[in-house]
């Protein structure tokens, strides 16, 4: 039995000027959040809707908010954290600008002082690591999660780009290793996020890797559903939550449906967790108020 | 069957070979056999992890040892043409990065060749399958906008923001680096696929930002003999755009078209009750017009593109949407405002 997971929790998209429909609503957004205090207003008014997760995706910016929670958590109240991992574009990047093995080198290797005795390796090492993809794979988390250092990290996801291209190569042991790395190293759930739901589900089953939060865009709509609403139906009736509790993002499909309608839709399903980001009190407690799940 | 699977190889395993890879994996009409790399990191996991897929770091070997129905190339440009020749003469359906090749005329010998022997020849420019700018040209083909006057094709992103040493291949002109071959060709592209192949080029100018041996910007007016005019912009070092963005702008007799991968903003000086649209400013999202894909990795246009080469290998009757000579047609346009830079862009 998984331990149960927060049923709303908040999310980031909105401070990062992140927008999947518009550009121009994420610039105004990226506008209104140029300075970390407005970011933690929003927070706060998040905590007194009765708010107490919040998931946050490794960029540049979650470290200052994540030094801002730890250094300050006597101003708020006890939080759980769903960290997301990496942010894809910080690598995508530099493997443009770079190459696939500089980057690695670049991430793994120029600030020696954050992996310890790791960090004594010689520069070009990530060649030698290319023998082993777990080694790799546990590096970059630790490097990654370095930032929730001391916050309560209740599950941990890998990002969906990430998640659904390892899916696409389909190998099991990268999967079960990251799994099992999360629960003994973080003590915390592991979680992946996908754009593939159905599909990713049943390739867990069949591998039996068990226990894993599921997240998934999931709107009346259909939108960043692949392959078809029909599958994500399905999938999600016929879940045992003990085994994958799932949790849907993108219910709004970016503000293309109107919340009344989108948590309708939402509240008939069986899921166990909604995720959302909303940068008003109005929104976010109406938000609060219409989920029911 | 296993045996009625179409065998396909991937040479050159960087981002977009990784990201192919995990896209045609999924498709159940696809075995992928082998791939090429020279990087002996990439090899030894592939190796490890995916025990079915041979590996090799001369692509010469992969094809003599390998009985191949299909190959994607994404190696450095300035390998292509040779890789493509090589496949041709092998039988091979060809999936190639952009921009194909970097020399308009080995281009143009290819998309001969190819259709000769009557293979499936496809260029990843990925925007002619995003749902935005599908939308944007059934519009146009429909005359909703009417006769187009002018436009502007725009490309940002934020792919080189710091002073390189200038020893990788994108730091070459000759190896086909440089924001004209790796980001402008996108956005030339789209007006090839949008309005046609321009007529001539004029008002070229090349700026270098960060890169020392490559433009990290570009301009240009495109002219056509029917009075049709446009410009080009692009830039690789502007760090106000998070994501890589190709925006187009059309003013037509009809109406005018804003559109970004994202959506459209269209102004209509009558009302088209067919489209759904209505007299002055109305705005189509993503969420409108999305097709979903069988397998989401990294957008639905880079699924789209790989099942379409699939499709056409499937069936010989269906048109390909982003031919060698399409991208033949890019070359051209990026030859010209290179000729015409040379000419007349500097003091």
């Amino acid at each position: 039995m998984m331990q149960p997971i927060d049923k709303v929790i908040f999310g980031d998209n909105q401070f990062f000027g992140i927008n999947h429909m518009s550009q121009e609503k994420a610039q105004q957004l990226a506008e209104k959040f140029f300075d970390n205090p407005s970011i933690f207003n929003v927070y706060r008014m998040a905590f007194d809707s009765g708010i107490r997760a919040i998931m946050l995706n490794s960029n540049d910016r979650a470290k200052d908010i994540c030094e801002h929670f730890t250094s300050n958590k006597t101003d708020y109240p006890e939080i759980s954290w769903y960290p997301s991992i990496p942010y894809p574009h910080k690598y995508a990047n530099l493997i443009s600008e770079k190459g696939i093995v500089p980057t690695l080198n670049e991430v793994l290797f120029k600030n020696n002082s954050a992996l310890g005795v790791l960090g004594m390796i010689t520069k070009g090492s990530a060649a030698v690591l290319g023998k082993d993809a777990i080694k790799l794979m546990k590096m970059l988390i630790d490097i990654e999660m370095k930032m929730f250092k001391g916050l309560n990290a209740k599950v941990i996801f890998l990002q969906n780009i990430i998640t659904d291209l390892l899916l696409g190569f389909g190998v099991k042991e990268i999967f079960q290793e990251y799994c099992y790395y999360i629960e003994k190293k973080y003590k915390a759930l592991p979680g992946l996020i996908t754009q593939n739901m159905p599909f990713l589900k049943s390739k867990l089953e069949e591998w039996e890797i068990e226990g894993v939060v599921i997240c998934s865009s999931f709107n009346k709509i259909g939108y960043l559903m692949s392959p078809d609403m029909e599958s994500y139906i399905s999938a999600v009736k016929a879940n045992d939550p003990s085994k994958y509790q799932l949790m849907a993002m993108s219910t709004l499909a970016s503000g293309a449906i109107p919340s009344k309608e989108a948590y309708e839709f939402i509240n008939r399903q069986n899921i166990q967790s909604v995720v959302f980001g909303a940068s008003s009190k109005k929104h976010i407690d109406e938000t609060v108020s219409l989920i029911d799940i | 069957m296993a045996d009625s699977k179409i065998k396909l190889a991937i040479i050159g395993m960087g981002r977009m070979g990784i990201t192919h890879y995990s896209i045609i994996n999924s498709h159940p009409d696809i075995q992928i056999t082998a791939v090429a790399d020279t990087s002996s990191l990439v090899l030894n996991l592939i190796k490890k992890y995916l025990k079915g897929t041979n590996t090799y770091s001369d692509y010469n070997k992969l094809f003599e040892n390998e009985s191949l129905d299909a190959i994607i190339v994404c190696t450095p440009p300035t390998l292509h043409y040779p890789i493509a020749q090589e496949a041709a003469q092998r039988g091979i359906h060809v999936f190639s990065e952009k921009p194909f090749t970097t020399d308009n005329q080995k281009a143009g010998e290819l998309a001969e060749l190819f259709s000769q022997k009557k293979l499936t020849n496809q260029v990843g420019y990925v925007n002619r399958f995003n749902d935005i700018f599908k939308t944007v040209k059934q519009y146009i083909e429909d005359d909703v906008i009417g006769n187009i006057i002018r436009f502007k094709s725009e490309m940002y992103s934020r792919t080189i923001t710091k002073s390189e040493d200038g020893n990788t291949w994108r730091d070459s002109r000759e190896n086909g680096g440089g924001a004209v071959y790796e980001v402008a060709s996108h956005a030339i592209d789209l007006v090839n696929f949008l309005i046609g192949k321009p007529d001539k080029v004029t008002g070229s100018s090349l700026t270098n930002i960060f890169s020392k041996n490559v433009e990290d910007a570009v301009n240009a007016t495109f002219l056509f003999e029917n009075g049709t005019s446009g410009t080009l912009n692009v830039n690789w070092s502007d760090e106000s755009f998070r994501k890589p963005t190709n925006k187009i702008e059309i003013f037509g007799s009809k109406g005018k078209i804003l559109a970004d991968q994202h959506g459209i903003k269209i102004f209509m000086k009558n009302a088209c009750p067919e489209k759904n649209l209505r007299v002055g400013w109305n705005t189509l999202y993503i969420t409108d017009v999305f097709q979903p894909v069988p397998f989401y990795v990294r957008g639905n246009e880079f699924t789209a593109q790989l099942y379409h080469f699939v499709e056409c290998i499937n069936d010989k009757k269906i048109e390909n949407k982003c031919t060698f000579s399409n991208a033949k047609d890019t070359l051209d346009i990026i030859q010209a405002i290179f000729n015409d830079y040379e000419l007349n862009g500097k003091f």
